[in-house]
């Protein structure tokens, strides 16, 4: 515990953190007894503040489900998001999401939350105009929380546990919800196997990188310029074939793609086929390749796709009205991680199979 | 009044780092190349010369990815050659 004269003045607990090195650099609601007990139950059922949730490199930081609320209460998060954010936390806690090395790397990588199903909508999520955005509570201290988790708990601060050269927007907050209303498709969840009322998906990439069409309404046509967005030697995943790319495509494009008949696998099939690069030009781009060993066998006058399957392609639907679709391609050695959101907390009946809020 | 510290308890460290060798002659000296560029012509030099300094043998040359903890076949393939001391970790 940390005395402190004024915890509701702004200004003092602004100093406060500058003077210790900790929060994002902007102002944080203080952490009393009392709000973070108010943030801890909203889980259900029964909570015990020390359960262990993760434990999170670097620093191996004990992600308690306290911890966790008082950096909620920081960044601005109300009880109602919590069990979102119990979530995110234990996503970022499984081992194919490599979150020693998204925390360790010089590259912008930033945790983007994609929120599904029920949660999202009790959560007060935005999955519509403006979900990157700002003017959401909900998704501004969501994904605040999460960086002020990894700033915190895991030990990330830019220079000893964050390497990354310039850092990045995305770092400060990075969490949406996705457009079921609008998805054709359904939910991206489900595809990845989580067939629970709610889930949060985190996936490590870069910022989004914008596509526009204001003009076709053929899926091709739109997914073309995907894909050319897609194809970018500046982008970390170039050089590594099991790199993910999240595609977001906003309702009048995904609408565009589902009347023509395609599902969210023909898409992705798509984009696998029609975003290709030349060999050569990449073998003379990059000295250091992480190819499929199929892929180290072509030669260079062929085209090679930017991932090696086209299930590294996930396509989800976000945003409101307008033409603006974008690609948000992965660190490169990192997986998306899928988990069910609970309404009670882990470890408890409340948290079960059949009880996910 | 009393409000949280942000940072919650520290856990014990997910890995430890092996104690130093007193005495370096006559050691079995391993490479784990990290594939950042120039990691190996480096590290490769730095066990050349360290070998012909105190007497020891450049045994095995391994890569591993920069991003990843070494595969286990990859730790697997060092202890079969029964290296006694690994030079790795080049950054950017």
């Amino acid at each position: 515990m940390i005395d402190i004269d004024r915890p509701d003045d702004p200004q003092a607990l602004a100093d406060l953190y500058e003077a210790n090195g900790w929060g994002d650099g902007l102002p944080v609601i203080a952490p009393t007894v009392d709000r973070v007990d108010a943030m801890l139950a909203g889980l259900t059922g029964e909570v015990d503040p020390d359960h262990l949730v993760a434990t999170l490199p670097p620093r191996s930081g004990q992600a308690t489900l306290r911890v966790i609320a008082i950096n909620a209460v920081l960044a601005g998060c109300e009880p109602r998001q919590f069990p979102v954010l119990v979530a995110a936390v234990q996503a970022l806690n499984d081992p194919d999401l490599n979150l020693r090395g998204v925390n360790a790397t010089t590259h912008p990588v930033a945790p983007l939350l994609i929120v599904h199903g029920e949660a999202a909508l009790r959560g007060g999520f935005n999955s519509g105009l403006g979900a990157f955005g700002p003017g959401s509570r909900a998704n501004a201290t969501t994904g605040r929380a999460v960086r002020l988790m990894l700033n915190h708990v895991a030990g990330a601060t830019p220079g000893p546990g964050d390497a990354s050269t310039q850092g990045g927007p995305a770092k400060y907050s990075y969490c949406v919800a996705e457009n079921l209303e609008e998805s054709p498709w359904g939910s991206l969840a489900t595809d990845a196997g989580v067939t629970a009322p709610s889930a949060v998906t985190v996936h490590c990439g870069e910022a989004p990188h914008n596509v526009h069409d204001m003009e076709s309404a053929d899926p091709a046509a739109i997914l073309d310029k995907v894909a050319s967005t897609m194809v970018s030697f500046g982008a970390n995943n170039a050089p590594i074939s099991q790199g993910e790319f999240f595609v977001a495509l906003c309702p009048e494009h995904a609408a565009a793609c589902a009347d023509d008949g395609w599902n969210r696998r023909h898409v992705a099939s798509y984009l696998f086929n029609r975003a290709r690069i030349n060999v050569g030009e990449m073998r003379n781009a990059f000295a250091l390749r992480a190819w499929a060993p199929w892929m180290q066998r072509l030669s260079d006058s062929d085209d090679m796709p930017m991932t090696e399957h086209p299930d590294n392609i996930k396509v989800f639907v976000v945003g409101g009205a307008g033409k603006h679709s974008s690609v948000i391609p992965s660190w490169g050695m990192t997986r998306a991680v899928t988990v069910p959101v609970h309404s009670g907390a882990p470890g408890t009946p409340d948290s079960e199979e059949g009880k996910e809020s | 009044m009393q409000i949280y510290s942000p940072l919650g308890e520290v856990g014990p460290p997910m890995a430890a780092m092996a104690p130093s060798l007193d005495v370096l002659t006559g050691v079995r000296i391993g490479v784990l190349d990290n594939t950042k560029p120039n990691a190996g012509l480096l590290l490769g030099r730095i066990a050349e010369r360290l070998a012909e300094r105190v007497g020891a043998v450049v045994a095995h040359t391994e890569t591993k990815n920069a991003a990843l903890a070494a595969p286990d076949r990859v730790m697997g393939r060092l202890t079969e050659e029964e290296v006694h001391v690994v030079l790795t970790g080049t950054a950017d």
